[in-house]
Parts: C-alpha cells; structure tokens; sequence
C-alpha cells in the first residue's frame, strides 16, 4: 500500500514584479510504499527542495494532488494544517533547526509539547529513542554545547517521536564531516529497518546510496529511478553515479 | 574621487542604517537642546531680575547637571546597541580588505557627522524652543514676556564643548571596540550571548534584600525630616534592588518554573518560559532601566504637579494673613505682654493712619517647642532636637482666655486640664504627660488657630489650650531648662488680611517694620505679598523641572523600547520559521512571541507601580516638609500620573510592536 502518492505536481513561481513566470516543477509523480526509504536527487535548481516544501505541506502546488495515507493534504483546513504536519510528518534539515532557548531534551519535546502530550508520556517515548540514537548522555546540553553529529541525532529523535508516518529529510548530512555523516546514514538505515518509512532529499551520492530506491529529478520532472535490489551500498553508488554523469553529460540525447 | 571614498562611504552607512540611526539622532538633538534651554533658562537675566530668589536657579543649575549625567550614560547605552548591531557590517569591510585603520577612518567620518548634525540641530531648535520655555515658565509664576529672542553666546559655547566631548568619548569607545576585536569576532558580532544565563542566587538575594530594604525605610520612616535624609537611601536602594533582581532575580524564577515539569511542559508555558529566560539575560538591564526611568517619571511628575495644584492651599496655610506679625517675649510674661499690646496698638494705629483696615484680626500668645511623642507622653530633653527619626512633634501652647477670645466660645479649664488638636495628625489619647506631670484632655478641638510658622515647620504639630499664663510660664521654665539654649522663647502673633494690591502690600510690609522700629519692639513680619512670592517660584520651579526632566526620561524609555524591539524581532526571526516548520501555525507562533513581549514589556511598569505604592509614605512626608499637606490630592495626582503614563506606554508598545512584527515576517 502506498503511504504516499503524489499525481502531477506542478509549481509555478510567479517573480514578486508580476512578469516572469519560472516553472520549478512540471509534472511529478511518484510514490512511496509503507517502510520503503527513498531519495531523491537532482542538481541544484532542479525543483529538490519545492517539491520537498509542498510535501511538508508548506508550500501550495499550483497543479497536482498529494495524498498521506489515504488523505489528500491539500483538503486539510489552513488551521488544522500545523497539527496534521506536526502529527504525520518528521522533519530533519540540513542546518538542524534546533531552538537555541531550548536543551536537546526539549527541543525533542517541542512537537509533543504542542501536542498536549504530559510529561510520563513523553519522557517514556524519549528514553529508548535517545538510547538507540545514543544521545542520552547530552539530553540536557543546549545546541550550542554539542558537535553537529550530535545536534543531527537530536533533530532525528525530534523527527521520530512523534512517530509519523513519515519522516522528510533535506540534505541530512549537508552540514556534518564525513565520519558523523556515515554514523548518520547508518541510523537511517536502522531506523528504516524498524520501519520507519523516509524520503530524503539530497545531492550526495553517498547518501543516497543508502536508500532503497533513489529517483532523480530533472527540470521539474522525475527523469529515472533505481531500485536497490539486492544489491550492495556500492554497487547502489557506482549505479548513482553513472546516472549522475548521464545527467550532468545531455542523458536527454541519449535516453 | 578617491578622496571623497570615505565621506561617502560614512555617509552612506548612516543612510543604510537609518532604522536604528534615526531615532538616534533624534534623541541626540533632543538632549542637545533640552540641555540648550535649560541651561539658557538659567542666565536668563528675566528670570534672575524677577525672581527674586535664588532657589529657582539652583533648581534649573541642578537640572542642567542632571541633563549632563543622563546625556552621558544615555547617549552611550544607545550607541553600544547601534555598535553591536553593526559589528557584522565592519567585520565584512574588514575581510574585504579594509584596513583597521581605515575603518577607524569610517567611524570618525559618521561619528563627525552625527556629532556635527545633532549638535547644529539641537542648538538650533534650542534657541526657538527656549523662548517658548521661557514664556510658559513666567505664565506659571503669572508674568507677561516681552518679545524677541534671547540668544547666548556663553550657552551655546557650553553646550558645544559638553556634547562635543560626549561624542568623542562615544566615538573613542566604538573606535576600542572594532579595534580590539578579531574579523571572526566582528562578523559573528551580532550573535554572541547565546548562552544559557546561570542562576545568581546571592544576587537574586541581594536584591530582594536592597529592595526590601528600601521599602521597609520608605513606609516606616514617620519623621519629615529624617525622610528627606532617607530618601536617597531608599532611592539608592531600590535602584540597586531593581538592577539585581532584574538581572538575577528573574532568572532564578523561570529556572524554578521550568524545574517544575508538570507547569513547564504545557504549549503555553513552555515557549514562553525559555524564551524569556533566554531574553532576560540580554534585556534585564534595560528592562531594569526602563522600570527605573518610568519610576522615577512618575514620582517626579506626580509630586510636583500635586504642589502645583495645591499651591493655592499651601499658601494659604503657610500664610493665613495677609500681615503677619510674631513677636518674643524676651522678658516675663507681664512685661511681654504688655509690650504686645503696645505693638498691636501702635499697629492699628499705622493703618488708621493710613486709612486701611485690617479685616480677620487675630492676636494670641502662644509657647511652642518640640517634644518626641511616645503614645501620650512627650519627651522633652536636648537630645529631641538633635535625632531625626521618631516621632518628633510641636507643642503649641495658648492660654484658654484667649481661645475663648478668637472663637467666641465659653469653655472652662482646670490647671490639670487640656484641651487638643493636631494639624496632620489627630491626639488619640485623654492623657498627656509632659515633664512628668498629667494633664487630662477634656476636649478634642476642631480648628487649629493660623499660625504660618507652625506651619511651616515639618514635623505634626499640636495646639493644646491650656488653663492661664501661670501653666504656660511654667511649661515655658521647663523647657528652657531641658533645651537650655536652644529652648523657645514665650511668642505673640498677630495678622491681619488688607485690601491692597501687590504693591502697596509690598509698602505696607515695609512700613510695619519702622512701626515696630519706632516702639523698639524686635518683631519679624511675614507679608503674604513678599513671601508667597517666594514659595510660588520654588513650587513652579519644582514643577517645572519635573516635567522637564519627565518628558526627557519618557523619550530615553520610547528609545530603549524601541530598540529593544527592534534587537528582538532579529533574534526571533530565525526562531519564528523554525518553529513553523516543526509544527506550530503562523498564529499560534505569533500568539506565544506576543504574550512573551508583553509580559516582558509590561514587567518593568508594574515593577514602577510597585515602586510608586511603596514611595507613596515617604513622598508624603517629604511634601509635608514642603508644606503640602494634602494627601488625597497627591494620590490623585499620583493616580492620574500613572494612568496616562500607562496608556502612553501601551501606545508606544503597539508602535514598536508593528516595527517588530515587519522584521520577523520578512
């Protein structure tokens, strides 16, 4: 069953001055199946973070329909948007967006907290997350007294206790070294292990890499997909970058 | 062209800042010129001529010392924030290769140019401003000016070389602090402080403690005199209180809150909590000077906009008649007031003279001294002279004869017999022991009789009516031998009202002195005419000064807030869109960002209306010493201060509050 179908998405960005008109998305359609953990890739411009942002339901399509489990989102009502998104959805950015007036321990409360959720509760979700994200040691650090690793675990436990039914990624990895990105990417993996269906977007090779399917984008449009199969994080890199070099070198004359 | 590359680029860094450059400015040529008109006030030959006393020009002198000060820490607070703010801006001029040395080229150039600017404006709205000044400062004394304009060299000249030194001061400071700083440290200059404030508990105490401390002093001190002492200690101490428990204080509470988590973790409480937690490291010492500044706005404008007011009355109790004659007895009772009369006579006789009549004649011997109150007994020994605090009081004797003289009435007294009554403060006892005798009270009495020089005298008096002239020598014995010689002699006072103008009072006075000259009879004369004159221009001259300095402290409170504001919307910008994005509405966000300023914006005026509730006994005492004994008509005053005040404030919340909201919706 797919958790998430997306039919014919289309955005145009009108320039503020009236005039121009820049289509960023064309016509995308996809689909996500219950447990699958897919990215998405394209080159900067390539309508990545639009798509991303209507998926978040934080930015209008101007064409097109999303449906979350079986809901078209857009038929949600302006005010109880936040709540939908806040219970249905995890976010995990590439700057971490964690509050700086907050401990971790709070910031991670945060979407439970606007909930209405009381503290058992939401001390009881918190305590095997942070266990198996290893951060329960720096619970009650603020942002600024932890490595970006750690800040990015943060915002991944953030993402994960309010236990949507799915988790959106932008560039995960974009703001850590290489060995907290592979710590990072190794989560991920085990987090979709437990079932946790992801979609992440990203213009790493590596990350992507990691996932179960990877799709590109071209132009507003999604241009190839591959499956995983049975094969291995390198072979699913060696396929990535073949893809990435047919893009970069015309792949429209070829295809 | 390459000459004019750093006027240009100063200038055009004032242009590009001119949201929080405007205002400051403003506030500099405001200063300037307030300083300007006062300290113009203060050689106008005008003024010096036509008052004749000095005590208005020692209020205005003081005033332009306090404009000084306030200039100084004031104009320097406001820059540091413009400073902070543009440390990012200097830190990218720095890496694209500007030299230190050039950018201190940069800062000059502005700082010339704002110095320059505010200096030449302020003087100049100074000049036009200072006759309005003038004119409205003689309409209260109830002059008329002449016209034209008086312009000063010597002001202006003073006023230049002040500012003038205040800016370089300010540019030197600015100048240290790009200089001393790293590139790295310029460009993430506007960032810093992001730490989570530590909880002072000894301040927190500390401040409780000042603060304590200061009311306790203000609501017990009972002595008018002690009071004026004290009330700088008090004011020292509450400035302190507010500053550490502010600073301190406040933090310590929302950390008590967020340990309790069944409170802190509700939607409402929880951003609000860390917000402000995170807000009052950065904001307490402006929140506590704004509470400070509001305070002392309203003490000010309220205490001397109630003389004012009650000016009339003041008069009339410090000086019942228009003529007014005391007179000592140097000798014995018989011999005193035998010479008495004789005065009185050859008085009325002056006036027949003359052809005036005296209306509202009232002659009585009286004997006063101080005496310190415990219940009903009065203690009366050298030492009630010399302290300042307990309950100090006047004694007021007139013998029965003549009460029953002045009023008409009948009554009857034994030796051991009192009748009483007090000016501020009711006799709630039947007995009083004096010089370890007992007097009974038969009768609280309901007038007090005239007397300007009772009045006048700080401390609650009161006028007890005794049998003959045998009890009053006696008393008078006693105390000579307590006080020795600070003891008070056996007094006669007479007044009279006249129906003469300004003028011919002025004459009359003149004349009386001879007539007392003239019988070699030492008297002092009190002229409503002479006297009153001088009680109006201290009370104008209070007024006047405390609005003045009210509305200078109003317009630094309008530009801490708005800069506060300001500072503010850029730090919760980057908040507001994160907070979106983990799922709260756009309305929900704006909901918890606004309750979080108000709370923040409306602390420091209920914080001052604490203050004010606090100040009020002392405040009263201190009025009672400037013969203003009228107590509903200061809390009226009071309360009408802080009502306007308070819905200016909420006016200057909602104006500031719209520049905050255009910043974090980008």
């Amino acid at each position: 069953m797919a958790i998430l179908d997306v039919k014919g998405l289309k955005k145009i960005y009108t320039t503020r001055l009236g005039g121009n008109q820049v289509q960023a998305l064309s016509s995308v359609s996809l689909s996500v199946e219950k447990g699958e953990y897919v990215a998405i890739m394209g080159e900067s411009g390539s309508g990545k973070t639009t798509l991303l942002n209507i998926l978040a339901a934080l930015d209008k399509p101007t064409g097109g329909e999303v449906i979350l489990d079986g809901k078209s989102i857009w038929k949600v009502k302006e005010k109880e948007m936040s709540a939908f998104r806040r219970d249905n959805l995890g976010f995990v950015f590439q700057d971490f967006n964690l509050l700086d007036t907050f401990t971790l321990q709070d910031n991670i409360f945060l979407p439970l907290v606007l909930a209405g959720k009381d503290f058992p509760e939401m001390d009881q979700r918190l305590k095997p997350l942070a266990a198996k994200l290893g951060i329960q040691d720096i619970l009650k650090k603020y942002p600024y007294e932890v490595s970006g690793g750690q800040k990015q675990r943060a915002a991944i436990a953030r993402a994960l206790i309010t236990q949507p039914k799915l988790v959106l990624a932008d560039e995960p990895t974009g703001a850590l070294d290489s060995r907290a990105a592979d710590g990072f990417l190794k989560l991920f993996n085990e987090i979709n292990e437990d079932g946790q269906t992801i979609l992440m977007v990203t213009h790493s090779a590596k990350a992507a890499s990691h996932a179960g399917r990877v799709m590109f984008i071209k132009d507003g449009e999604v241009f190839h997909q591959i499956y995983r199969g049975n094969s291995s994080n390198k072979d699913m890199y060696r396929k990535i970058s073949d893809t990435l070099t047919l893009l970069a070198t015309g792949g429209e004359d070829n295809a | 062209m390459r000459k004019l590359f750093y006027p240009k680029l100063a200038a055009s860094n004032i242009i590009k800042n001119r949201k929080t450059y405007v205002p400051y400015i403003i506030t500099c040529v405001i200063t300037i010129s307030m300083y300007y008109i006062l300290r113009s006030l203060t050689m106008n030959e005008g003024i010096n001529s036509m008052m004749g006393d000095a005590s208005i020009f020692y209020m205005l002198t003081l005033g332009c010392r306090v404009i000084a000060i306030f200039a100084v820490i004031f104009l320097f607070y406001t820059n540091s924030f413009l400073m902070k703010r543009r440390k990012k801006e200097f830190g990218l001029f720095n890496i694209l290769g500007m030299e230190k040395k050039h950018l201190g080229r940069v800062i000059a150039l502005e700082a010339l140019y704002i110095a320059a600017g505010s200096i030449v404006l302020g003087i100049a709205f100074g000049i036009i401003l200072d006759k309005v000044m003038y004119m409205l400062l003689m309409k209260l004394m109830g002059y008329k000016v002449p016209l034209g304009f008086y312009i000063s060299g010597k002001v202006m000249l003073t006023t230049i070389e002040l500012f003038a030194a205040i800016f370089l001061l300010i540019f030197i400071y600015s100048l240290l602090q790009v200089q001393l700083a790293k590139p790295i440290e310029l460009l993430k200059g506007g960032n810093v402080g992001e730490k989570e404030p530590k909880a002072k508990w000894l301040m927190a105490i500390l401040g409780v403690l000042c603060l304590a401390g200061g009311y306790y002093i203000a609501v017990t001190t009972k002595n008018p005199i002690a009071a004026i002492l004290l009330f700088f200690v008090a004011v020292i101490l509450v400035i302190i209180g507010t500053y550490m428990l502010f600073t301190a204080g406040s933090i310590v509470l929302l950390k008590i809150l967020r340990k309790n988590k069944r409170y802190y973790y509700k939607a409402k409480h929880f951003i609000s909590i860390s917000g402000m937690l995170y807000r009052m490291k950065q904001n307490a010492a402006g929140l506590a000077t704004v509470c400070i500044l509001s305070t002392m706005v309203l003490v000010m404008v309220s205490s001397t906009s109630s003389m004012m007011i009650g000016i009339e009355s003041v008069l009339s109790e410090r000086l019942p008649y228009d003529m007014t004659v005391y007179m000592n007895y140097d000798s014995s009772y018989e011999e005193g007031a035998e010479q008495s009369r004789k005065l009185r006579g050859a008085i009325e006789n002056a006036l027949d003279e003359k052809g005036i009549q005296a209306r509202n004649q009232i002659g009585y011997t009286y004997l006063a001294f101080a005496g310190l109150r415990d219940k009903d007994t009065f203690l009366v020994d050298s030492s009630v002279n010399d302290m300042g605090t307990g309950d100090t009081c006047n004694l007021f004797f007139g013998t029965l004869d003549e009460y029953n003289a002045m009023t008409g009435a009948d009554k009857m007294l034994a030796a051991d017999e009192m009748m009483i009554v007090g000016n501020r403060k009711e006799y709630d006892y039947d007995e009083i022991n004096l010089f370890d005798k007992t007097y009974q009270i038969t009768e609280k009495l309901e007038e007090f009789p005239g007397n300007g020089v009772i009045a006048s005298n700080g401390a609650s008096s009161y006028y007890i009516v005794v049998k003959d002239s045998q009890v009053i020598e006696e008393l008078y014995q006693l105390q000579k031998e307590a006080y020795d010689s600070e003891a008070s002699s056996i007094r006669y006072c007479y007044g009279f009202d006249v129906d003469l103008n300004h003028d011919g009072q002025i004459e009359l006075y003149g004349n009386l002195y001879d007539v007392a000259a003239e019988n070699g009879v030492s008297a002092s004369i009190e002229s409503k005419a002479d006297m009153g004159y001088s009680i109006k221009s201290m009370y104008v001259g209070f007024f006047f000064l405390g609005t003045y300095l009210g509305v200078l402290f109003v317009m630094a409170t309008v530009l801490i807030i708005y800069y506060k504001q300001i500072s503010e919307g850029y730090d919760d910008k980057e908040r507001f869109e994160i907070m979106q994005k983990v799922g709260m509405s756009h309305e929900e966000v704006r909901r918890s960002i606004r309750s979080q300023i108000l709370t923040v914006f409306f602390l420091p005026l209920i914080m001052a209306g604490i203050h004010i509730a606090f100040a009020f006994p002392i405040i009263k005492e201190i009025l009672v010493v400037l013969n203003l004994t009228d107590t509903t008509l200061y809390i009226m005053c009071t309360i009408g201060c802080f009502a306007i005040f308070s819905a200016m404030y909420a006016v200057i919340y909602g104006l500031t509050a719209k520049a905050y909201y255009r910043i974090v919706k980008r």
